[in-house]
């Protein structure tokens, strides 16, 4: 029973932290020219030596930008979120009860990650400037499409596991 | 005594005002606007004294990077011949004007200036028009709406779920609590009676509560 409570928050945290180091560490497309710098680019910056933000004067092609920046950050919210409302109803529930609150949330997690992967995938080219469209995905979008099959396999055991002792 | 500690209270409410009494003029703080379209700069002000009818409204422009001002509607010469207008009320307090046509030019800062005899001492304020070709969307507007919302949404659920909990669970215990009193006095017929009155969801609520606490009981 230990063991299987230790398994469950360590994949729970893991997937925090991927979230965390996706939307953060600014590595999601990769453009590496011959003799040029490396430039690398996120959802809020393009950096070789120095950063630039992400062009966000376009009026509607922003939008996609936008909501895949709220969408990633709503997930690491409700992924950190979940955690904290699972060690609460470790103490509170009655046994043999689901932990339901928690397994919604961090579904919810995984579908806003899945947002965010996705519409990055499609519509990367209407914000990235003409000197970054030709390029790799870097590491960053890796983890981010990792975390969610890992959001969605930690709530979905959290529906099936049920409270004993 | 007494006359004197009223004469001082009297000489004091009629200091302090006075020290206090200076007309606060409010306008915007930035205004954005695209090229080509009319825009409406707002200038209110607060005064303790009534609004009299000599209130005044002065606006002064002063360009981008350049130090001196120009009036902005008084006289019809300048850059904004023609193109301003005064909209406001100012029997309201409210004393905007409409510029026009607006061009790249018009970039800089408007000062409005009110005075409401016998208040003419305040500070003016300032707005800052700013035109753009095509306004930009601020950035994080759309990401903040969307978390925002969405977070809102979240806890609005779960407030409500656990209000519904709460208030099915108080039926219930009323429920059960007038059920068991009226079966100490009479038999069966008391029974019928809280039945009909109850809402069909709140009795269904009821009744899965009740097969919750069976199971558990069950699994005890």
């Amino acid at each position: 029973m230990l063991i299987i409570l230790a398994f469950i928050i360590l994949f729970h945290v893991a997937a925090a932290i991927l979230l965390f180091v996706a939307t953060i560490h600014n590595a999601w497309w990769v453009v590496s020219q011959a003799g040029r710098d490396v430039i690398y680019a996120d959802l809020w910056y393009s950096c070789n030596s120095t950063c630039y933000p992400v062009e966000n004067s376009h009026t509607v092609d922003a939008a996609y930008l936008q909501t895949i920046q709220a969408t990633m950050i709503l997930s690491t919210i409700l992924c950190c979120v979940s955690f904290f409302v699972f060690i609460l109803q470790l103490f509170k529930l009655q046994q043999g009860e689901r932990f339901l609150f928690t397994a919604i949330i961090q579904l919810l997690a995984a579908l806003c990650v899945m947002i965010a992967a996705s519409v990055y995938t499609a519509q990367k080219n209407s914000f990235h400037l003409a000197n970054l469209r030709e390029g790799t995905y870097g590491s960053s979008y890796i983890l981010a499409w990792i975390s969610f099959p890992m959001t969605l396999m930690s709530g979905l055991m959290y529906l099936v596991l049920r409270k004993r002792k | 005594m007494l006359t004197f500690v009223a004469l001082a209270s009297v000489l004091l409410l009629g200091i302090v005002p006075e020290q206090t009494e200076a007309i606060a003029i409010y306008t915007g703080w930035e205004r954005h606007a695209l090229l080509g379209s009319d825009i409406r700069l707002s200038c209110s002000f607060f005064s303790w004294r009534f609004t009299s009818d000599d209130v005044t409204f002065s606006w002064t422009y002063r360009p981008d990077g350049s130090r001196d001002s120009i009036s902005a509607y008084v006289d019809n010469k300048g850059p904004f011949r023609d193109r301003v207008e005064f909209v406001g009320n100012p029997s309201k307090r409210d004393g905007s004007i409409l510029i026009k046509n607006l061009d790249y030019n018009d970039n800089g800062t408007f000062t409005c200036d009110a005075k409401n005899p016998p208040d003419i001492v305040g500070r003016p304020s300032s707005v800052r028009l700013l035109v753009f070709e095509t306004v930009p969307i601020q950035a994080g507007v759309i990401t903040g709406a969307i978390i925002g919302v969405v977070l809102g949404l979240l806890v609005l659920i779960v407030v409500i779920y656990y209000l519904m909990r709460f208030l099915v669970a108080r039926r219930v215990f009323s429920l059960s609590v007038s059920k068991h009193g009226k079966k100490k006095r009479e038999g069966s017929q008391a029974r019928q009676g809280p039945v009909p009155t109850a809402d069909p969801t709140k009795v269904k609520a009821a009744s899965s509560e009740k097969k919750k606490q069976e199971s558990r009981k069950d699994k005890k």
